[in-house]
């Protein structure tokens, strides 16, 4: 089977975001959405379908652990938590992000 | 730490599969929710738009939950519960075909299963000890007799006690049978011979099982002045003492001693062989010279941490350093350490044996695949019906992997089945087997085990594994291969593209030369079992008991003096000779009892062929008869009593046995009627006759010259035969006379005789009580086993022939039925192939019976040519068998006109079995429509 196109941003650059957002707090699924939308001043919008696959990717790689807990509004919901190995990934992809987007920014700025 | 939440999670989720789709739709539920809230909230929507909206931008609840369910892993399991739906479903709608193919597969696993069964219990046998595994045996090979022990090594057993170092507990057992008397509720007295193992103490430790009562023997219980102790199994203090609670201090007599019981053993604990009765074992090797001493047996376990190596090379440095010392005993000694599993029968120690039990073994493991491919064969063709479904659902996207998945899978479901009929088989059988075996010998030991273990269920498993694998992953190979994407558009054309090939051919006439070559023979001895088992027996087989008796050599030959061994010997058989005379007039003069003791064969030969005197030609023709049996009987010293009168068979030439007739030397014999009438000339009585050697007799033994020759006084009527077995009607026999201790010294090895009883008065089991006192009265050391009735013996003989004769017809059977299914299965698939044409053919007018006949042609050619070349195979067979498949020609030619008889009517069966499974194929290619044909293309 072909790989499915990424609608939205590209899957390296969702992980960066689910990372970075779980890395402020524990968040259940449609508050890291929010969370981006905030954050991004609504420029970044998640493809909420795609979201949860990555989750699950991502806790699959130990890179976030999951638990149920309540909301606010006393319901259950699943609170994902960022893992000390996924503190130590968010590092690194900062760190390849950064240089990719001073890479492309060079490119671009070539006139 | 990765791989570790790698693993958890995948873990978590396949584990509880049911709560994590639950888990995601709550998840999924909960952002829905949360979302078309916020939309009320933000946007001001109506509740019922916003929900709308939320799931829009969700995207496909479903398609995400797919993808969850792919990212877990999981999606396989969906599709594989999906096949195993698809398989029970195709099982149900094909139910013949399924029969055939789980009764054949069942057939073919439950083989393989006892076969493996058996080889685990000769090859792998373990000691259900604790650390069994780690008892050995220290056996001491002759190194100038190979394959032979020594057993006379007290010396070194007391050598290795002390400097064997990598052996812990080392001990050593005689065994013996002794009487077994036993005082109860003051007058009862019980006796039974029983199996005694005198053993060391170390015994115990070894198998490190605590007693149940009391102790178990120690150290100390080995000092000769010791006071005689015992200590019996939990089996036996149920049976013997009804499970007496004040079991300990009571006391027994084994034999002529009195012992007294001092522990009881769990049920677990039979060491060293089958045993519920130890008691110590007391031997002072000072008393015996170096290299001598009674036979004993040597165990031990494993120190901690050394291997079978170490305790093998220390024991060997012993053996030398003995040889040195000891040059004219021990020059040949070679001491070795075996696993204490495999030094008893039945275990196949040597390697021929071994490579025959794996070479077995693969021959039946591959039975599963011959059936197996005739099985695929079967699924072939169904398959062939289903390649429309197979090309609609790879147009779909279904790979290649999964449609071939989805077949396997269904074959396993088929396999499955037939491993589970198989196994069920196998278990009965095999637990059949070892009682069968626990009945014909107390011996057996503990730990030799016939049934179900982990090792063969997972066997089976495979043998399923492989045959799901040729039955399904054949036909699917072949239905999806790349030929198979033109069917899109020709199924919807012609049917199906598939072919059956010459490989398809082949198998239908094969299966059919099988059928035609197998069926008269095992007919024939099926029919052969049942005609022996359904006999009557030719005399009054309850009135007759038979036993063997044997005197008890409680005390062991003193020294390794050969002059005091002879002394010892001769009076053990004075002994038994006074005292069996004693027994043998005792019985007689019982009401209605008639009693003889009876040896087969004098020299150790069954079977022994005899030359006429006068006759030259008797020598070699003799040889030819098939062998004559000789019985010698036993006349009491007061009257002729003896076999004869208790078979009620009158003398009919000549005269009876007299009392001089029993001394040695004496050369006078009684032939039956059948003898005499092998005797040219007509007269018999003074003729002389003696034994010839057998063909395989050994060569050395023609230096002890001609046998001397005996002359024939009388002639009996011939006896009844009492056995079912028909081919032992016709052997002649030879009798001759001796005292009870010329028997024995004919087989001085041998320690028993067999008692002939015949009670007119019809056999109690109050009489068979009675007569173990009264053969306990007559010599305590006088022991009875096997004792049993002639019905009883020929009951179990009869019931292992129908046993025979069910398994033959069963076996038959499938292969009749797989045949036929095989042609059934061949025949459909070519309607199904020739709708169009068929169709076509009724449109321009063809007459039915044209059609018919042209769908019977192909079977009826492979129906024929099956059935020649299964006759040329029987009678190939036939051949090579000298008549084992047509029955014995030798034997009576009824037997052979039977058999030929059955040829053309296995034949004709076979054919009629082939033409009704090609009737519903071609009852349905009559009912093609022709419009409907047609319009198919």
């Amino acid at each position: 089977m072909p790989p499915r196109p990424q609608s939205d941003a590209l899957r390296g650059s969702l992980d960066l975001l689910v990372l970075k957002t779980l890395s402020l707090a524990p968040m259940h699924g449609w508050g890291i959405s929010q969370r981006v939308q905030q954050l991004s001043e609504g420029t970044l919008e998640i493809n909420q379908g795609s979201l949860y696959p990555a989750l699950q990717r991502l806790e699959k790689d130990g890179l976030i652990t999951s638990e149920w807990d309540t909301t606010d509004n006393n319901r259950r919901a699943r609170y994902y938590r960022l893992t000390a190995a996924g503190r130590r990934a968010l590092g690194a992809e900062l760190e390849s992000w950064r240089r990719f987007a001073a890479g492309l920014e060079t490119v671009l700025r070539t006139s | 730490m990765r791989l570790f939440h790698a693993v958890r999670a995948r873990l978590q989720l396949l584990l509880a599969r049911r709560s994590a789709e639950a888990r995601m739709d709550q998840e999924i539920g909960l952002h829905i929710d949360l979302e078309s809230e916020r939309l009320v909230r933000e946007e001001g929507l109506d509740p019922q738009e916003a929900r709308r909206r939320a799931l829009a931008a969700f995207g496909g609840v479903e398609r995400y939950k797919e993808e969850l369910r792919d990212g877990r892993g999981l999606a396989w399991l969906g599709g594989l519960s999906l096949d195993v739906k698809l398989g029970v479903r195709m099982v149900a709608k094909y139910p013949a075909l399924s029969l055939v193919s789980v009764l054949g597969m069942a057939v073919a696993i439950a083989i393989g299963a006892l076969v493996f069964g058996w080889a685990a219990a000769m090859l792998d046998p373990t000691l259900p000890l604790e650390g069994g595994d780690r008892i050995v045996a220290v056996q001491t090979d002759r190194a100038d007799t190979p394959g032979d022990f020594d057993q006379h090594v007290l010396h070194d057993f007391v050598e290795w006690r002390t400097a064997l170092t990598t052996v812990r507990d080392l001990g050593a057992f005689q065994l013996a049978d002794r009487n077994l008397i036993v005082e109860r509720r003051g007058a009862d007295r019980v006796t039974d011979v029983v199996a005694v193992a005198e053993m060391s103490a170390a015994g115990f430790r070894v198998g490190r099982v605590p007693p149940l009562k009391g102790r178990s023997l120690v150290d100390d219980d080995e000092r000769m002045s010791g006071p005689p102790v015992l200590v019996i199994g939990e089996r036996e203090w149920q049976r013997y003492f009804g499970g007496d609670p004040n079991i300990i201090g009571r006391t027994v007599r084994l034999g002529g001693t009195v012992h007294t019981v001092v522990g009881v053993m769990p049920e677990d604990f039979r060491f060293p062989r089958n045993h519920g009765f130890w008691v110590p074992l007391r031997l002072d090797a000072s008393e015996y010279a170096i290299g001598a001493g009674p036979p004993i047996q040597v165990f031990g376990r494993l120190a901690d941490g050394v291997t079978f190596e170490q305790a093998q090379a220390q024991v060997a440095a012993i053996g030398h350093r003995l040889a040195a010392e000891y040059p004219a005993t021990h020059e040949y000694r070679r001491p070795t350490i075996v696993p204490f599993a495999r030094t008893a029968e039945p275990t196949a120690s040597g390697p021929e044996m071994v490579w025959l039990l794996y070479i077995f073994q693969l021959g039946a493991s591959l039975l599963i695949v011959v059936i197996a491919a005739n099985v695929a064969a079967l699924v072939y063709a169904r398959t062939a019906a289903r390649t429309a479904e197979i090309a609609v659902r790879t147009a779909l996207g279904a790979s290649r992997t999964r449609v071939i998945t989805q077949l396997f899978v269904e074959a396993l479901v088929l396999s499955a089945a037939a491993a589970a009929v198989g196994l069920s088989l196998a278990a009965f059988a095999l637990g059949w087997m070892q009682q069968l075996l626990m009945q014909k010998s107390q011996g057996l030991p503990f730990w030799f085990h016939l049934g179900l273990s982990p090792g063969l269920i997972a066997y089976v498993a495979g043998l399923a594994l492989l045959g799901g694998t040729v039955v399904g992953v054949a036909p699917a190979l072949k239905a999806t291969g790349r030929r198979a994407y033109g069917n899109l558009q020709q199924f919807a054309a012609r049917g199906s593209g598939m072919k059956l090939g010459p490989t398809w051919t082949a198998l239908i006439i094969g299966q059919v030369a099988i059928t035609v070559a197998v069926l008269p023979a095992s007919v024939q001895y099926a029919s052969a079992l049942l005609q022996t088992s359904m006999r009557d027996p030719e005399y009054p087989a309850g009135e007759f008991l038979r036993a063997r008796i044997s005197l008890d050599r409680e005390e062991a030959p003193p020294r390794a003096d050969s002059a005091a061994t002879a002394v010892h010997q001769r009076r053990f058989d004075a002994r038994f000779a006074s005292r069996a005379d004693v027994l043998l007039q005792r019985l007689g003069s019982e009401p209605g009892v008639d009693a003889a003791f009876v040896s087969d064969f004098p020299e150790g030969e069954p079977h022994r062929r005899f030359e006429i005197e006068g006759d030259p030609a008797s020598r070699n023709a003799a040889a030819d008869v098939g062998g004559e049996k000789t019985t010698v009987l036993t006349t009491s010293s007061s009257a002729t009593v003896g076999l004869f009168d208790l078979f009620d068979a009158p003398i009919v030439a000549g005269r009876g046995f007299v009392d001089a007739d029993t001394a040695e030397g004496s050369t006078a014999v009684i032939v039956d009627t059948a003898f005499a009438a092998r005797i040219p000339g007509g007269h018999v009585l003074g003729r002389r006759i003696r034994s010839v050697e057998p063909r395989r007799a050994r060569a050395g033994n023609d230096e002890a010259g001609p046998a001397p020759w005996l002359e024939i006084v009388g002639v009996v009527a011939d006896p009844p035969s009492t056995t079912p077995d028909p081919d032992d009607v016709a052997l002649p026999n030879v009798y001759r006379a001796a005292a009870p201790s010329g028997l024995r010294r004919n087989d001085a090895q041998a320690t028993s005789i067999l008692l002939r009883l015949r009670v007119r008065n019809g056999l109690t089991p109050a009489f068979t009580r009675r007569l173990r006192d009264m053969v306990a009265a007559t010599d305590p050391g006088f022991q009875l086993h096997d004792v049993q009735t002639d019905a009883e013996v020929l009951s179990r003989d009869v019931r292992m022939l129908r046993t025979g004769a069910l398994a033959v017809a069963f076996a038959t059977l499938s292969v009749l039925l797989l045949s036929a299914a095989g042609i059934y299965a061949m025949l459909s698939f070519t309607v199904a192939q020739r709708r169009r044409e068929i169709g076509i053919r009724v449109a321009l007018g063809a007459d039915s019976r044209r059609i018919v006949s042209s769908i019977f042609k192909r079977a009826s050619t492979q129906l024929g040519a099956g059935v020649a070349v299964g006759l040329i195979l029987a009678l190939a067979l036939d051949r090579a068998t000298g008549g084992m498949v047509m029955g014995h020609p030798s034997a009576d030619t009824a037997g052979l006109r039977g058999a030929i008889a059955l040829i053309p009517i296995v034949a004709g069966i076979v054919m009629a079995v082939g033409l009704l499974a090609a009737l519903g194929p071609a009852r349905r290619g009559l009912a093609v429509q022709p419009t409907e044909a047609l319009r198919e293309e």
